[in-house]
């Protein structure tokens, strides 16, 4: 499954990364590949490309603001979870999203 | 990636004795003063508290990373302890707190490589392997080298 997704937390500073780095590596270790732009403080990083949406299988928005650029992803399946949950349970969550799409 | 422009033996304490959360803040809090990060003291820990009222800053594995980001703040920077006892904190997976990394972060300072070092150091506690090291760590130094790798 190829994964694509936004972190974004209240302050930007530590949640926003800890998302972006559980989503990934969750990904990786269930043999999935996964790609989280983070949206903080210090604006928007690993941006995602037109290309890697256009090819996703799901978009997992990781927030807890309001993230910008959600029009990307029209036509997409979008699941939408508070950053705690990335952070909590990765790879139940993945697990979950997975089993959802494979029905 | 320069951590050490951020963290500092200096700013790392590995045994507070705090009886509760707002200690051990305060306790952290006043490292960074001692050390020159912070203009202001008690604004700078209105601010954090003032986080903390938003949502839990406990991720799991017993560590917590209660943040600032204030006006009090003169040099964005972090500070690092591990208290004696484990204290009780909102936490995503319910456990207490052994190990706290306290975020200070200039209020205008939006874009600056300092900014981008705290994501970074927010990364590394994604992985459980460097949660576990920290928390067994037995120098200062260690602590610095572990978020330096």
């Amino acid at each position: 499954m190829k994964i694509v997704g936004i972190a974004a937390c209240t302050s930007g500073i530590a949640h926003t990364y800890i998302a972006k780095e559980k989503l990934e590596e969750a990904a990786k270790s269930l043999g999935h590949t996964a790609h989280i732009e983070t949206q903080g403080t210090i604006g928007t990083e690993d941006e995602l490309t037109l290309d890697e949406i256009k090819e996703a299988d799901v978009v997992i928005i990781a927030a807890d603001i309001k993230v910008s650029g959600k029009e990307r992803f029209k036509g997409k399946k979008v699941v939408e979870i508070p950053t705690h949950i990335a952070i909590k349970s990765p790879k139940s969550l993945i697990n979950k999203i997975s089993e959802e799409i494979v029905k | 990636m320069d951590l050490s422009k951020i963290i500092r033996a200096d700013r790392v304490d590995l045994n507070i004795s705090a009886k509760n959360k707002d200690d051990a803040i305060k306790s952290l809090a006043h490292l960074l003063y001692e050390s020159g990060a912070l203009y202001d003291e008690q604004k700078y820990l209105e601010d954090v508290f003032e986080r903390e009222k938003v949502s839990a800053t406990g991720i799991g594995n017993g560590i917590a990373i209660p943040h600032g980001k204030s006006v009090a703040v003169k040099e964005t920077s972090a500070a690092i302890g591990r208290v004696c006892e484990n204290l009780n904190w909102e936490s995503i997976d319910d456990e207490p707190i052994k190990f706290i990394v306290l975020l200070a972060v200039n209020d205008s300072d939006k874009n600056t490589s300092h900014v981008k070092l705290l994501s970074q150091m927010a990364r590394k506690l994604a992985s459980n392997e460097v949660c576990k090291r920290l928390i067994s760590a037995k120098t200062r130094e260690e602590i610095v080298e572990i978020f330096s790798e």
